[in-house]
């Protein structure tokens, strides 16, 4: 699993293996400043980064 | 004068083991074993005893009768406290005391006791306002578990909040719950020393205790990212339109799954967020925002991983008890392994 949050450290200490810190608190995987072909590329790549998460081993929480 | 009723297992009660455990509800209208020495140490206030038993079997398979009658014996008697146990770590036994401590107290507003171990299964079903003694898990700690109930009641019948309170903090299992306290100053001054007192890096205590989060082992992907299929968990609330099963939006009790299969992205109108710990207009307008359907079918296309789950899952992560949060996500993992997923994004505001 990954956890795609604002509250990356709180995420550390309750001991979540993958973390990747999101946009904003309440809207994770968003950028609304962008125009929408731009956000769905920005989106792309922050959720392509987390499948890379996926895929690498980890024995502690991880912030990627 | 003092009227205390005492409800004890077959065992306790001195009627026998396993072998009478399917024994019937009985009245006593006196102090049965342990309860004699109750008696004793309350003598000065002119106590009134009585007992009522029920066999650990017979409790448990004829609940609806068991509860009858020692509700019925409860209203013949009119205690002043109920006494239950100790059960120390007897499953059967703290069930019975914990659902009746329960009750008693819920309905006739008189304080109940009981007590047991902190692995017996009875604390998850105490209720509000009654005190469960900590005992060790065998009845070598009957001695101490006796004083401790003859305490409590004299600290009780002397009114004496602040030793009331002594006594939870000091010998009750620390079952969460809330209680109404006084305290020597209002809220908003008691947190501005908190924050003075870490300000000035003196030592301060939160209020709130801090619940230690459980540690879990961090899994793997095993094989390779493009042979593996893939889900969407959220925890921000987000629904189908007008929420059809009624997602609460706060102390959330509950998750769903809906369906994505053949949908390139989640549309404006379509869904809604129903969380109260965030602003959700931003999600609101493209839900894409919170569970990202149309970057992950974009992934998927370019065949970065094989499969997209055909629902996604969802609960409120917000003002939830972590235990009722460790069901839902333990539920959660339980239908995503049987259904061969392989890995998770979860999106958390």
């Amino acid at each position: 699993m990954v956890l795609i949050t604002c509250l990356s450290n709180v995420a550390a200490q309750v001991g979540i293996g993958r973390i990747m810190g999101g946009s904003k608190f309440h809207y994770p995987v968003g950028q609304p400043e962008l125009p929408p072909e731009e956000e769905l590329r920005w989106r792309v790549g922050l959720l392509d980064k987390g499948l890379s998460a996926l895929e690498t081993p980890v024995q502690e929480s991880t912030i990627f | 004068m003092v009227k205390v009723l005492h409800y004890l297992n077959q065992f306790f009660a001195g009627i026998g083991g396993e072998d009478k455990a399917g024994q019937e509800v009985l009245f006593m209208p006196r102090a049965v074993g342990a309860g004699a020495m109750i008696q004793e140490a309350l003598k000065a206030h002119g106590v009134e005893y009585a007992t009522v038993v029920c066999g650990d079997n017979y409790f448990h398979e004829q609940e609806d009768k068991a509860l009858q009658a020692i509700r019925a014996a409860v209203d013949q008697f009119e205690p002043d406290f109920f006494l239950a146990g100790p059960a120390f770590n007897a499953g059967r036994y703290g069930l019975a005391c914990a659902k009746l401590c329960s009750w008693v107290r819920e309905n006739r507003r008189i304080p109940v006791i009981t007590a047991m171990h902190e692995d017996n299964p009875g604390t998850k079903e105490i209720g509000r306002h009654v005190f469960v003694v900590q005992t060790g898990a065998s009845a070598a700690a009957m001695q101490e578990c006796l004083r401790l109930f003859s305490l409590v009641i004299e600290r009780l019948l002397a009114k004496d909040e602040s030793a009331i309170e002594d006594f939870r903090l000091e010998y009750c299992l620390p079952i969460a719950r809330r209680f109404t306290a006084r305290s020597d100053a209002p809220d908003y001054v008691r947190a501005v020393d908190l924050l003075l007192a870490k300000l000035d890096g003196q030592s301060f205590e939160s209020e709130i205790p801090y619940i230690e989060a459980q540690q879990h082992p961090i899994p793997n992907l095993s094989g390779a990212l493009k042979n593996a299929t893939l889900a969407l968990v959220t925890e921000g609330g987000l629904v189908p339109k007008g929420n059809p099963d009624r997602l609460e939006s706060s102390r959330g009790s509950r998750y769903f799954k809906y369906p994505i299969e053949g949908r390139a992205d989640l549309r404006r109108g379509d869904y809604e967020a129903m969380h109260t710990g965030y602003d959700t207009s931003t999600v609101n307008q493209d839900p894409d925002r919170i569970v990202p359907l149309d970057a992950m079918r974009v992934l998927e296309k370019a065949e970065r991983f094989k499969k997209l789950h055909d629902y996604y899952f969802v609960t409120t992560g917000t003002g939830a008890m972590p235990s009722k949060m460790e069901e839902i996500g333990a539920g959660i993992a339980e239908e995503l392994a049987t259904s061969g997923i392989n890995a998770v994004i979860l999106t958390a505001t």
